[in-house]
């Protein structure tokens, strides 16, 4: 009794060799294409073809009404060379990601520990902070930031600032604290990178005598760093392409005297006031290469300090 | 956790994010409601131009059952950018309200319909034909006036007698107007007026005093860096006085009279285009007044009628016709001109204006009396500003910002702007 238990291998089911009857590859890679239809649909008509139109016209000298004129590579030029203004926006808009992308990732992370030892009510307060990332970004609360740091504003009332939208010296500030203010989503996220860190640790770390500050600096900061780069790479693409704050606060101009005049209102100013929609189509690229380059720097420089779990022994 | 899946995941997000930063945005397409015609029309103002105008289309839906009219309005800033987005989307709406500065650039840019060919239900021979002929771009009646207006200094008038300043007068100049509101800071602690030197339409009438002009006959720039650097020190040395408002308030400026200084209760007058001038009523319970711009120092007035606004019909409505019936009603019907009044400046209809001028209530007998008092002392207007010019408006005020705010002298600022619109009218 050796062989017989095993049934014979003849007398399974017969699998590939006559089941399949494989259907031809393209014919199941149809299937698949019907389904991805609509997203493909959508990228191509929504987004591949305007970005060939773009780039085909920063290369124009296009005044919306008129046919584009082809004038190579003189948007590029004239913009490094030639426009002041494009340089001023240039330096907005990097003083605004300064300010605002680490004010507003020290604010998600301060109020996301402050929720996470909490039992009761942690819904209700992780809404109530969440709930700026949904409002902020539509223009009526854009609208009523304005009223509020207007001249006669909340904001005057209560310090005497005489309106901040107004000074020059200001004006960003106000417009970074919009973006500041909606720091819900990255604080959620920092909630979530903050209740996978093993209590072990900290118990650990306690046992071996370290204080809170040790244990934040020790624990949560290195085991945190993959969430804290995300954050970071997520926010600062995102400030480079601010743009409804510094409309809303400074009424569509970039003022007072260009102090909000961060890129992409600057982009809209040459391309829907002033018509030259070729330079603002030069303007999109270059932003898009510079956000590129950027990125690309920040995830150098993570090699450094993002520490993966993983890699826990390198 | 494994690690090198959230590296990953940062990384797809990210590309993710950089795909979004050059996402275009779509049109909308016309709608037409239970069979009836559905026409879309636009123009920028205040309220009180809204409520009339929207008593007016009522009357007009009323005369016209198979039509429904969608109209929108906003502030004249605002305004011109969405008309220009629409426009150049080929969304324009089928009748639009244009400023003398936009009929160039869409009339070449084949955004708007020849109403000569509408003769049949749009009618224009009540139309002076000098004015009708401001709506001519290459010979070809683009656009309609609507009214005729002119610039003026409107002022509070309880605070400016209270003062005991002299009131303003017929043919004062330059130097009078900069008298009184120095006068006026002093003697009522607030500005005498909004500082002229963001606005270009008070720098034309300056200019124009002087015998000088904004733009050649061939669509050029008609003064040099010296002229513009000598108005910005004018305007410098009375800000720095406290004469007229300050960068801060004169910053808020976006062409609505609730956002002027004098709107807003913190200057004594301000200068605007007469009609818009009702909107300051609700804001200025105590009532103003118009008189003339100043002069130039020989006495050559600057302000000139100028059509005050146009109305013109999209080159791809679907409704040409109607479109057309639209623009007659606004223009010739007597019971619309009743209603509308001289919310868009005096009425081009000859018969109606003479009709409707004893009629005339309240503000709009004000403007009308204004104008007929300047009649015969102004010079001809001058033409239709070359397509460059719609920019450059906003590009005067911004650079006259950087003066304003002391970041530039009145020279470097004033170079910087024939820099830029020289280039502007080149392209």
């Amino acid at each position: 009794m050796t062989t017989t238990d095993i049934p014979a291998p003849t007398a399974r089911p017969k699998r590939p060799a006559t089941a399949p009857k494989r259907r031809p590859k393209r014919e199941r890679e149809g299937a698949a294409w019907v389904f991805l239809s609509p997203w493909v649909l959508g990228a191509i008509v929504l987004t591949l073809l305007p970005m060939a139109v773009s780039l085909y016209l920063s290369f124009t000298d296009y005044n919306l009404f008129d046919p584009p004129r082809w004038v190579g590579l003189r948007n590029y030029t004239q913009m490094f060379t030639e426009d002041p203004r494009y340089w001023r926006s240039v330096m907005t808009t990097l003083t605004y990601v300064v300010i605002a992308v680490p004010l507003q990732l020290a604010l998600a992370l301060a109020v996301a520990l402050a929720l996470k030892p909490m039992k009761r009510g942690k819904g209700f307060y992780r809404s109530a902070f969440y709930a700026p990332s949904l409002l902020g970004a539509s223009m009526s609360i854009a609208l009523v930031w304005r009223a509020v740091f207007n001249d006669g504003g909340t904001v005057d009332n209560l310090l005497g600032t005489g309106g901040w939208v107004n000074k020059p010296g200001w004006a960003l500030l106000s417009v970074a604290l919009l973006t500041v203010w909606q720091f819900g989503a990255p604080m959620v996220i920092f909630l979530a990178g903050l209740q996978q860190i093993p209590a072990e640790l900290y118990e650990a770390a306690a046992v071996d005598g370290a204080g809170k500050w040790r244990q934040f600096v020790s624990v949560t900061v290195p085991m945190l760093s993959p969430v804290l780069f995300f954050n970071l790479v997520l926010q600062t693409i995102q400030a480079f392409q601010v743009f409804t704050p510094a409309f809303a606060v400074s009424a569509g101009k970039g003022g007072p005297a260009d102090s909000t005049l961060v890129y992409t209102m600057y982009l809209y100013d040459r391309g829907f006031v002033a018509s030259h929609m070729g330079y603002a189509s030069a303007m999109a690229w270059v932003l898009l290469l510079v956000i590129g380059a950027v990125t690309a720097v920040l995830f150098r420089t993570s090699r450094s300090w993002v520490f993966y779990a993983s890699e826990g022994d390198r | 956790m494994p690690g090198h899946r959230t590296k990953g995941f940062c990384a797809s997000a990210a590309a993710l994010a950089l795909c979004a930063v050059l996402a275009g945005c779509g049109g909308s397409g016309e709608s037409v409601g239970g069979g009836k015609v559905a026409l879309r029309y636009t123009w920028w103002g205040n309220p009180d131009r809204a409520e009339r105008t929207e008593q007016a289309i009522a009357l007009f839906e009323k005369r016209h059952p198979n039509v429904q009219v969608q109209t929108s309005f906003s502030g004249y800033d605002a305004y011109k950018q969405k008309l220009a987005v629409q426009a150049t989307g080929g969304d324009a709406p089928d009748v639009m309200q244009l400023d003398y500065r936009q009929i160039d650039q869409y009339a070449s840019g084949g955004v708007l319909l020849d109403l000569a060919k509408q003769k049949a239900v749009l009618h224009t021979s009540e139309i002076d034909p000098g004015l009708l002929a401001t709506g001519l771009v290459d010979g070809t009646q683009y656009a309609i006036p609507q009214g005729r207006g002119t610039e003026t200094v409107v002022y509070d008038v309880k605070t400016w007698k209270a003062s005991g300043v002299p009131l303003p007068r017929q043919g004062w100049t330059w130097s009078d107007w900069a008298a009184a509101v120095r006068e006026l800071a002093k003697k009522t602690g607030k500005p005498g007026a909004t500082d002229p030197g963001q606005s270009e339409d008070a720098f034309e009438v300056w200019l124009r005093g002087r015998g000088k002009a904004l733009y050649t006959k061939d669509g050029s720039l008609g003064f040099t860096a010296d002229d513009l650097t000598e108005w910005w020190t004018f305007a410098d040395k009375l800000r720095r006085a406290g004469a007229v408002s300050p960068a801060e308030q004169t910053t808020q400026l976006d062409g609505s009279v609730e956002n002027t200084p004098l709107g807003r209760g913190k200057a004594v007058s301000d200068f605007n285009w007469d009609a818009p001038a009702s909107g300051y009523l609700a804001l200025i319970p105590d009532g103003v007044a118009l008189a003339p711009m100043p002069a130039g120092e020989n006495g050559t007035p600057g302000q000139y009628f100028k059509p005050s606004m146009f109305l013109g019909v999209s080159a791809n409505t679907g409704h040409a016709k109607e479109s057309a019936q639209l623009v007659d009603f606004l223009l010739n019907d007597q019971d619309a001109a009743k209603i509308l009044g001289a919310a868009r400046g005096i009425p081009v209809n000859e018969t109606i204006r003479e009709k409707t001028a004893p009629q005339l209530m309240d503000f709009d007998k004000t403007v009308a009396d204004f104008q007929s008092s300047l009649e015969g002392t102004l010079k001809d207007p001058p033409q239709a500003p070359p397509s460059g010019d719609n920019a450059l408006q906003s590009t005067f005020q911004r650079d006259y910002d950087q003066v304003s705010y002391e970041r530039m002298s009145p020279r470097e600022a004033a170079e910087n702007y024939v820099t830029e619109a020289k280039a502007e009218l080149r392209s």
